[in-house]
């Protein structure tokens, strides 16, 4: 407990020594947002939760009990074999009722009529990009493609902190200017979940470089406007299009997709 | 001499009545005057004399409605420790009486099935403490991650990390829906299942 307080207290007199020392910030404050949409549908099962999904299935039929559905099956059986032997006086009617085999053959018939909704959409089809309703079964980053300094990158959302807001606020901010105010996404924390540091090529206003903090969001509706470049990928894309440095510092706060 | 008595007594009202022996002509009536006198009104009932009751039939009443109070408290409470039945959870009945014909023939298995789903079982078991050590060291990366960030902020300025640390209330309730096992279809209008409607009808 004592050693706790005491390293706590070190850990505290470090940081001040470390902002005593540092003159002047001569750093941006960028705020970067890491906009996700999480999977619509399931993603698949891999073939070892088929096998064991398949074990607990059978487990289950075999304790079961019957349902009304069997029992009215094997009812259905025994009347059949009455009528074949036409040994007893039966009853029309009841035998021209519905057989639980009719009802289902009407079922599976019903169940095979029915349309599911594809998996595969029409974004997946065309290789579009920009259109979120692709990979449904993938988490998806939303990335646009930036001027920084001379040339145009691809990554995440980013912009310049501004005095009197907080980094959640500038956040805020930065996904409406970038992406308009359709996009409707869900801020998890007011803290930042990631860092990435990047010097300019030469001194800008007297700033060497930029850190960027990233916020995540999770995305709820809407779409992005338009006029803006902004594609969303899975993670490999993101692999191959985010550049090296950044995509490192980017992984660290992404859950790693299972399959 | 009527009048004259009449006059005395008005004269007594009048404010400077003995000075003067003319009287206005016009006070005096030549109706016959109503020799009763009317009673004040009051505005109110007379007080009705209050009944003076028994203490002790006072005190067997007031014990009688206490008796009567905690009899129901305790009836109450009594029922309290009795828990609602609830419907779904209890076996029908005519499932009970079916339970012969509804079980099923006893599946006898093989030692080679019985061995096959053992070890099923115990790669299942090693694959779940894979998947969970995996998730443990995401969640640890995810958390450094943080903590590094906060630390640089920290470094770069306290008044921002102070508002980044605050916890974020709107989050508070947090609900979150799929994913779903199908994609959803657009504009689908479920139709309803089969259902028994309840509900009870009002109109005569």
């Amino acid at each position: 407990m004592f050693l706790k307080t005491v390293l706590q207290e070190l850990r505290h007199s470090q940081r001040i020594l470390i902002r005593g020392l540092s003159t002047k910030p001569s750093w941006d404050i960028i705020t970067g947002v890491c906009v996700e949409r999480l999977p619509v549908v399931t993603p698949p099962l891999n073939a070892m939760q088929k096998k064991y999904k398949e074990m607990l299935y059978t487990i289950e039929v075999e304790n079961s009990l019957k349902s009304d559905h069997e029992l009215r099956h094997d009812n259905d059986k025994i009347k059949a074999e009455l009528l074949k032997n036409e040994s007893a006086d039966i009853d029309l009617d009841v035998v021209s009722k519905i057989t639980a085999q009719d009802f289902e053959d009407a079922a599976a018939e019903e169940f095979a009529n029915f349309k599911f909704a594809d998996l595969v959409t029409e974004a997946d089809k065309t290789g579009n990009k920009a259109s979120i309703e692709r990979c449904l079964q993938r988490h998806l980053v939303l990335v646009t493609s930036l001027k920084l300094g001379k040339d145009t990158k691809t990554i995440l959302p980013q912009g310049k902190w501004q005095e009197g807001e907080t980094l959640r606020q500038t956040a805020e901010r930065i996904l409406s200017e970038h992406c308009g105010s359709d996009l409707k996404v869900q801020f998890l924390s007011n803290a930042p979940c990631g860092f990435y540091k990047y010097k300019y090529p030469s001194e800008i206003e007297g700033k060497i470089g930029a850190k960027v903090f990233f916020y995540y969001a999770n995305y709820k509706s809407g779409g992005v406007s338009e006029k803006v470049k902004a594609n969303w990928l899975t993670r490999t894309e993101l692999i191959e299009t985010l550049p090296d440095k950044y995509r490192k510092s980017v992984e660290e706060f992404l859950i790693n997709e299972p399959y | 001499m009527f009048n004259w008595s009449v006059l005395k007594q008005l004269s007594r009202l009048s404010i400077c009545a003995a000075a003067k022996a003319q009287v206005n002509t016009r006070l005096i009536s030549t109706n016959t005057t109503l020799q009763f006198k009317m009673t004040e009104p009051l505005c109110a009932e007379p007080l009705k004399k209050k009944k003076k009751m028994d203490p002790a039939i006072i005190k067997a009443r007031e014990d009688r409605r206490r008796k009567k109070l905690e009899k129901q408290i305790r009836r109450l409470q009594k029922n309290a420790r009795q828990l609602k039945s609830i419907d779904e959870m209890e076996v029908p009945l005519h499932i009970l009486d079916e339970m012969g014909k509804r079980k099923r023939p006893p599946v006898k298995l093989s030692s080679e099935v019985m061995e096959a789903r053992a070890l099923l079982q115990k790669e299942w078991t090693q694959y779940k403490r894979e998947e969970y050590m995996n998730s443990v060291a995401q969640i640890d990366r995810i958390m450094a991650a943080q903590r590094r960030a906060l630390d640089k902020l920290y470094e770069e300025s306290e008044e921002l990390y102070d508002e980044a640390i605050m916890p974020d209330l709107s989050l508070i309730p947090y609900s979150v829906r799929g994913p779903v096992a199908t994609p959803p279809i657009k504009d689908y209008a479920s139709p309803d299942g089969e259902f028994i409607d309840v509900s009870k009808k009002w109109d005569n």
